[in-house]
């Protein structure tokens, strides 16, 4: 049986597929593309979301005496970050050195102004477009695609034209990883083996009381049969079958009727757990047709044997050692890492969020993995950092981002989901991952040569996400959305209730709002031009005096207009107004994907709880660096600058920033 | 808008309406739409759709 790599799977068009033409086989220690020999290394250390007012403040508090040494050698900054402040937008403005007009990554989701469903926007799939139908198989005779949907070129890409090396480990927003001879391995954005940017599995037989397909996961109702429990972990669509069905690996497992351990069973693997314990990285085949199979890696959890049995399955990543999908630059790196360290987390932002949301890990089980993540990454960085003699290296870490957003709630006294039992136990955990990052950089610091730049970035800083704000609620209740059937307001997702023909505008995406303008859109009401424009401006307007009843704050302090915030050749791309959210609020869980809760304003009542989606100025990133910065309020897109002017090359004209020394 | 008559059993229509009653709604045929909208509504909403939203939902800011 052969396991499909890469190119194959792409042909096929399994998953989210398409070929990026990026080299062969390489050997497996990996060369970076540049030999020229520089004499100033750059290292970077992008620590997602951490924020600027922690970070002074922990260091006042003399528990970060790395980032407290750095800042004496060199200077600190509050890093103006993107507008909308999410990740990949924030680090497109990095790897581009622009703005979102620049690089035409507006949100985490666009709209398909056709069918009004939102995509994600860092990367499309294209299936095999000729195929050839025998019996109920479908076999495909064109490749596939899968592209990177930032515009313009990056950094790397242009070191490499000047021939400097660099390693670009985990960029988020590289999925696929933008062409190149340059060592990268891709970051936030690679979904695991399904296609999905994260779907856990797990079993119980405790009687259900959740949907059984929850955000992010799927939950199974198994049954225990003397001793044993046979269930199914589902894997990719399977396009060679006419009726696409998803592929599956059955498994079976024994439990201990007396002891609280059980035996894994399944394909060519056998292994024992005990209650509490993690099974570490196993390789499980989905078998598609007789010849070929696709392999992925996840971890079991036995989380309880007796009364009910439980057990999780991580997210299938895509499997580094036969990669079924573009994870890295050159296409050996991923299996270069693979045979020094063993199986990896592949997936974008590998922490489970979703299942600590839904109960299905508690706390203390998230933080295992969630450690297991971040143990992975110092090792890996050890490897890299031991052999970067030039150039530069970026290293990227992303449990700063995911414990601040789950775990504001027992920072907060004033979050609707304080817990003071939890905060007694957890709350400490924002502030050890700062302390986490601190040693990271002490490690780093102690061994820097002394010709070496030291830049540690954020993308965006932090704040509490206390309330929810339903912007297609606010959009019906103000006249500018209608529905078919109003009594039917809170059943539809995806505006399947929205009478088209009287909507003037909607929301999508995180901070998006739409104008729903003839000729763009597939049943646009509002002309292009003055009509269009007044419009964008009475909603902004309109928008930033909403109060929220229950605390008397405005929701949002910038409706930002996109014509007059953006620079460059992307603009069709953007929404028509972009919310800037006020200290504490968010979009609703519900408006980006189309939907309409009964109130405006909610309590946000999960334990996803710290957020980014605010006016920029409200969470700026960080920049700390060992040289004195001159500029007053550094941007993004001007450490991109910096990087190419340390290194003596003259900036693109597409690029709008400058250096900040 | 047309209208249009439908049949149905006795039993259930005194069941409809005193459902349609004890829930609030003006008129057994109001209850009867209600309910049939809902139905075809979780049928329109196609396979493409429900894997779009599976597949964002991972992402962790939406649910």
């Amino acid at each position: 049986m052969n396991s499909i790599k890469r190119r194959e799977f792409l042909r096929w068009g399994i998953a989210t597929s398409s070929l990026l033409a990026l080299g062969g086989t390489t050997p497996l220690l990996t060369k970076v593309a540049g030999k020229a020999e520089t004499r100033t290394k750059i290292l970077v250390f992008g620590f997602d979301g951490l924020d600027p007012r922690l970070l002074q403040m922990w260091m006042e508090a003399g528990k970060l005496p790395a980032f407290k040494r750095l800042v004496s050698q060199g200077g600190f900054r509050p890093l103006r970050t993107s507008v909308p402040p999410q990740s990949p937008v924030a680090w497109s403005n990095f790897i581009t050195g622009t703005d979102p007009g620049g690089h035409g990554i507006f949100d985490f989701m666009l709209r398909d102004p056709e069918t009004y469903i939102p995509v994600f926007s860092g990367s499309a799939t294209e299936e095999a477009k000729t195929t050839l139908k025998f019996g109920d198989l479908v076999l495909p005779l064109s490749g596939g695609k899968v592209r990177n949907l930032i515009k313009g070129r990056a950094f790397w890409q242009v070191l490499e034209d000047h021939d400097i090396p660099a390693t670009v480990f985990k960029m988020p927003a590289n999925y696929p990883p933008v062409p190149t001879k340059q060592r990268t391995l891709s970051g936030m954005g690679t979904p695991d083996i399904k296609g999905y940017y994260g779907l856990f599995n797990y079993y119980t037989a405790e009687p259900i009381k959740m949907n059984e397909d929850i955000g992010g996961g799927r939950i199974h109702q198994v049954f225990v049969d003397r001793n044993m429990v046979e269930a199914k972990l589902p894997g990719p669509t399977n396009t060679f079958k006419k009726d696409r069905p998803e592929s599956i690996v059955d498994f079976k497992v024994f439990i201990d009727p007396v002891n609280p351990v059980a035996k894994i069973s399944y394909q060519d693997q056998e292994f024992i757990l005990r209650e509490k314990e993690w099974s570490g990285w196993k390789r499980v085949r989905f078998h598609l047709v007789p010849t070929q199979s696709v392999s992925g890696i996840c971890m079991f959890y036995l989380k309880e044997v007796r009364p009910h049995f439980k057990l999780y399955v991580t997210p299938i990543n895509i499997d580094p050692a036969s990669p079924a999908l573009p994870i890295s630059t050159p296409e050996g790196y991923a299996l270069e890492l693979e045979k020094k360290f063993g199986a990896y987390f592949t997936k974008g932002l590998p922490a489970d969020t979703s299942a600590l949301d839904h109960d299905v890990l508690d706390e203390a089980e998230f933080l295992e993995q969630d450690d297991m993540i971040l143990g992975e990454r110092k090792k890996m960085f050890e490897y890299e950092f031991n052999r970067f003699d030039s150039g530069l290296l970026f290293y990227y870490v992303s449990s700063t981002d995911q414990r601040q957003h789950m775990f504001w709630r027992l920072l907060d006294q004033n979050h609707p989901m304080y817990d003071p039992g939890l905060a007694s136990k957890y709350g400490g955990t924002i502030e050890n991952i700062y302390i986490e990052a601190d040693r990271f950089l002490d490690r780093a610091m102690q061994r820097l040569g002394k010709d070496t730049l030291l830049l540690v970035m954020s993308d965006h800083g932090f704040n509490p996400f206390r309330r929810c704000f339903n912007l297609n609620t606010w959009l019906l209740e103000n006249g500018y959305h209608k529905l078919r059937n109003p009594w039917r307001q809170e059943e539809s997702s995806l505006f399947g209730n929205t009478d088209w023909s009287r909507a003037k505008a909607y929301g999508i995406g995180l901070n998006g709002l739409y104008i729903n303008q003839k000729g763009r859109e597939r049943e646009g009401m509002v002309n292009p031009g003055a009509e269009s424009d007044n419009l964008i401006r009475e909603i902004a307007h309109q928008l930033e005096q909403v109060i929220d009843p229950k605390t008397g704050e405005r929701a949002i302090l910038h409706a930002f207009i996109a014509k007059d915030v953006y620079k460059g050749r992307h603009l069709d791309l953007a929404p028509d107004i972009v919310l800037g959210f006020n200290y504490g609020y968010r979009i609703s869980w519900g408006s980006p994907l189309g939907r309409f809760s009964r109130h405006v304003f909610e309590d946000n009542t999960e334990k996803w709880s710290g957020d980014h989606m605010s006016a920029p100025e409200v969470i700026p990133g960080i920049v700390v660096t060992n040289r004195t910065i001159r500029a007053e309020t550094p941007a993004l897109y001007d450490l991109t600058a910096t990087i190419l002017d340390v290194f003596g090359i003259a900036k693109p004209e597409e690029m709008i920033g400058k250096s900040i020394f | 808008m047309g209208k249009a008559k439908i049949k149905l059993d006795k039993n259930l229509l005194e069941r409809v309406k005193k459902y349609a009653r004890l829930a609030g709604y003006s008129s057994a045929e109001e209850f009867i739409s209600h309910c049939l909208e809902k139905e075809i509504a979780k049928l329109e909403e196609s396979d493409s759709e429900e894997e779009i939203k599976k597949k964002l939902k991972g992402l962790g800011y939406i649910s």
